[in-house]
C-alpha cells in the first residue's frame, strides 16, 4: 500500500512537469494531435468510399467496423498517451548513455521511464476511438447490456498493457543491441491488423494476430463478445491472459537487459 | 558541366556511404511498409469478394494487388527525405553553414539523395518489377510486360521524384512555423497519402473530387506513374499528365527558390 501510495505520488510529479513542459510549446502539441486526427480521418474515408460500394465487408456491416476500428484506437491511444517514453529507450536513451540515469534513482527503472513522459499526440487517437465506439454503438444490433458495457470498459486497461507489452519486450532488446527502436517499430505495425475484424484475413495471418503478436485481442475479439455475445470466456479471458503474460515477459526482459546494458564510452 | 560533375560527385559518395550506415534500419522501415501493404491487401481482398461487381471503378481485383504493389514501389522510388533535412537544419541553425559554401543548397540534398537511392532502390526495383509481372501474367493468363511502357513509368517516376524532392524542400521550409517536425511531417505524409491515390485509387473519389485531385501536384506522385504502368493512360492523356509532371516540378523548384531567398532574408540563428 505504501508502495503504491508513492509510486503515486511520483506519478503526478512527473506528470505536472510534463504539463508545464507542454505549456511551453502549445502550437507543437496542437500539430500532433490534428496529424493523429488525420491519420484516423484518412482511413475512416478509405472505408465510407469502399462501403459505397459493397452492402458489408466480409459480413460485417459498416457500423459493426467502425466499431471495432474505434475500439482498436482506445487501447492504442492511452498506451500512446502514457508509455510513449518507451520508444526513446529503444531509439536512442540507451546507446547514447543515457540511461545511467535511471540506474542512479531511488525507483524501478522501468516505472520512471513509463511514468517519465506523456504524449499529448496520443489524444488524436484517443478522442478519435471514443467517438467512433459512441457513434457506431447504436448502428449495431447487438443485445446490449450493462454487463457487455461494463465488460467493454473493464477490458480496455488489460488491452492497452498488450501495446504496452509488446513495447517493453522489444525496446528492452536495447540493453543488448544498443537500438531496437527498428524492431519496436516492425511489431507496432502489427496492430495495423488489428484496426477491421480479424475474418478478412487468411488462417495465417489470424493465428500469427491472435497468438503470436496478440493484437486481435486488442479489439476484435472483445468486440465479438460485445456485438454478438460469443464465448466471454475466450473472448474476453484470452486478451486478459495475453496482457498479464506480455507484460509479465516484459518486465522479466527489462530486467534481464539492465544486467546486461553497458553504459557508452565517453 | 564537367566542374559541376566533380563538385557534386562526393555528395552522390557520401548518399552511398549512408545507406551502407543505415542499411538495418532501411530493411526494417521496408518491412513495416510491406505489412502495411499486406493489410490493404487483405481489405481489398474481403471487398471484392463482399461485392458483386467484378470491376470496381476501373479496377479488377487482379488490378487492384498490381495497383497495391506498384504503390509501394512507386513511394520507395520517390521518397524524399528533404522537409525533415531542411526543417532541422532550420531550427538548429546548421544552415548557415550552407550560406557560406560555394555550391548551391538544393543541388547538394539531391545528390545526396541521388546516391542514397542508387544504392537502394534498384535493389528492390527490379525484383519488385518481376513480382508485379508473375502476379499479372498469372492472374490473367497471358504475358502484359511491354518494354516501352516501363521506360515511360520510369520516366515519370524520376519527374514525380523531383516534384517530390522540390516539394520537400519548400516544405522544409515551415520549419519557421512549426518547431514539431516529427508532427508537421506526419500531417503532411498523412494529407498526401490521401490525395495522392495511395490510400485509395482517386477514381473511387466522386467525379467532381476525383479532377480536381488528378490536377493537384499530388496525383503527379505516385498515381500518374503507377497509372501509366498500368496502361490506364494512353495517347494525349498519357503526355498530358507527364507535361502535368513537369509542370509541378519546375513550379516547386521555383517555389523553393524563392523561399530559399526570403528565408536567407529572415533568418536569425542564436549563438554559434
Amino acid at each position: 500500500m505504501k508502495h503504491i501510495k508513492r509510486a503515486l505520488k511520483i506519478h503526478r510529479i512527473f506528470m505536472a512537469q510534463e504539463f508545464k513542459r507542454m505549456m511551453e510549446y502549445k502550437g507543437d502539441f496542437v500539430v500532433g494531435i490534428i496529424g493523429f486526427l488525420l491519420v484516423q480521418l484518412s482511413n475512416l474515408m478509405f472505408l465510407w468510399i469502399v462501403f459505397t460500394q459493397i452492402p458489408n465487408l466480409a459480413g460485417w456491416s459498416i457500423y459493426e467496423v467502425v466499431f471495432i476500428y474505434g475500439l482498436s484506437l482506445i487501447p492504442k491511444g492511452i498506451d500512446h498517451f502514457f508509455f510513449d517514453n518507451l520508444w526513446s529507450i529503444g531509439f536512442f536513451i540507451v546507446r547514447k548513455g543515457d540511461f545511467d540515469k535511471y540506474l542512479t534513482r531511488p525507483i524501478n527503472t522501468l516505472f520512471h521511464v513509463l511514468v517519465e513522459k506523456i504524449q499529448i499526440d496520443a489524444l488524436g487517437e484517443l478522442v478519435m476511438g471514443i467517438a467512433l465506439v459512441c457513434v457506431s454503438a447504436p448502428g449495431i444490433e447487438a443485445e446490449w447490456s450493462a454487463f457487455r458495457i461494463i465488460a467493454m470498459i473493464f477490458m480496455i486497461p488489460f488491452v492497452t498493457l498488450i501495446f504496452t507489452g509488446v513495447k517493453t519486450i522489444t525496446s528492452s532488446v536495447a540493453f543488448w543491441t544498443k537500438r531496437s527502436g527498428n524492431i519496436t517499430f516492425l511489431f507496432y505495425t502489427f496492430s495495423d491488423f488489428a484496426r477491421y475484424p480479424a475474418t478478412v484475413y487468411n488462417r495465417f495471418v489470424q493465428n500469427v494476430i491472435t497468438y503470436i503478436i496478440p493484437f486481435a485481442l486488442t479489439s476484435y475479439y472483445p468486440a465479438l463478445y460485445i456485438i454478438k455475445g460469443e464465448n466471454p470466456l475466450f473472448n474476453l479471458g484470452m486478451p486478459v491472459v495475453a496482457a498479464v503474460v506480455l507484460m509479465g515477459i516484459g518486465i522479466f526482459v527489462w530486467h534481464k537487459g539492465i544486467r546486461a546494458y553497458e553504459s557508452a564510452g565517453s | 558541366m564537367k566542374r559541376k560533375l566533380k563538385i557534386y560527385t562526393p555528395f552522390v559518395n557520401a548518399g552511398i556511404q549512408e545507406v551502407a550506415t543505415y542499411r538495418v534500419n532501411w530493411i526494417f522501415f521496408m518491412l513495416g511498409n510491406a505489412i502495411a501493404c499486406l493489410v490493404s491487401y487483405f481489405i481489398w481482398a474481403a471487398v471484392y469478394s463482399s461485392g458483386t461487381k467484378e470491376s470496381m471503378n476501373g479496377f479488377t481485383m487482379p488490378q487492384m494487388i498490381v495497383y497495391i504493389v506498384l504503390m509501394f514501389l512507386t513511394n520507395t522510388i520517390i521518397a524524399s527525405d528533404g522537409a525533415y533535412v531542411v526543417g532541422e537544419e532550420i531550427r538548429e541553425g546548421s544552415i548557415i553553414m550552407r550560406l557560406i559554401k560555394p555550391v548551391s543548397y538544393n543541388a547538394t540534398f539531391l545528390f545526396q539523395e541521388l546516391g542514397n537511392k542508387l544504392s537502394t532502390e534498384i535493389a528492390i526495383a527490379v525484383p519488385m518489377i518481376i513480382t508485379v509481372e508473375v502476379i499479372r501474367t498469372v492472374l490473367s493468363g497471358v504475358l502484359q510486360f511491354n518494354a516501352f511502357n516501363l521506360l515511360l513509368y520510369i520516366l515519370s517516376c524520376a519527374l514525380a521524384y523531383l516534384v517530390n524532392f522540390y516539394f520537400n524542400i519548400c516544405f522544409g521550409f515551415i520549419a519557421f512555423v512549426i518547431k514539431y517536425l516529427w508532427g508537421a511531417n506526419m500531417m503532411k505524409n498523412v494529407v498526401i497519402g490521401f490525395l495522392s491515390g495511395t490510400v485509395i485509387p482517386l477514381s473511387f473519389l466522386p467525379d467532381a473530387l476525383e479532377k480536381v485531385f488528378l490536377f493537384l501536384p499530388f496525383a503527379s506522385l505516385n498515381y500518374t506513374p503507377v497509372m501509366i504502368y498500368m496502361e490506364k493512360y494512353s495517347g494525349a492523356q498519357l503526355w498530358y499528365y507527364i507535361g502535368l509532371q513537369a509542370f509541378w516540378m519546375l513550379f516547386f523548384f521555383g517555389l523553393s527558390k524563392l523561399l530559399w531567398k526570403a528565408s536567407v532574408k529572415r533568418l536569425s540563428v542564436q549563438g554559434g
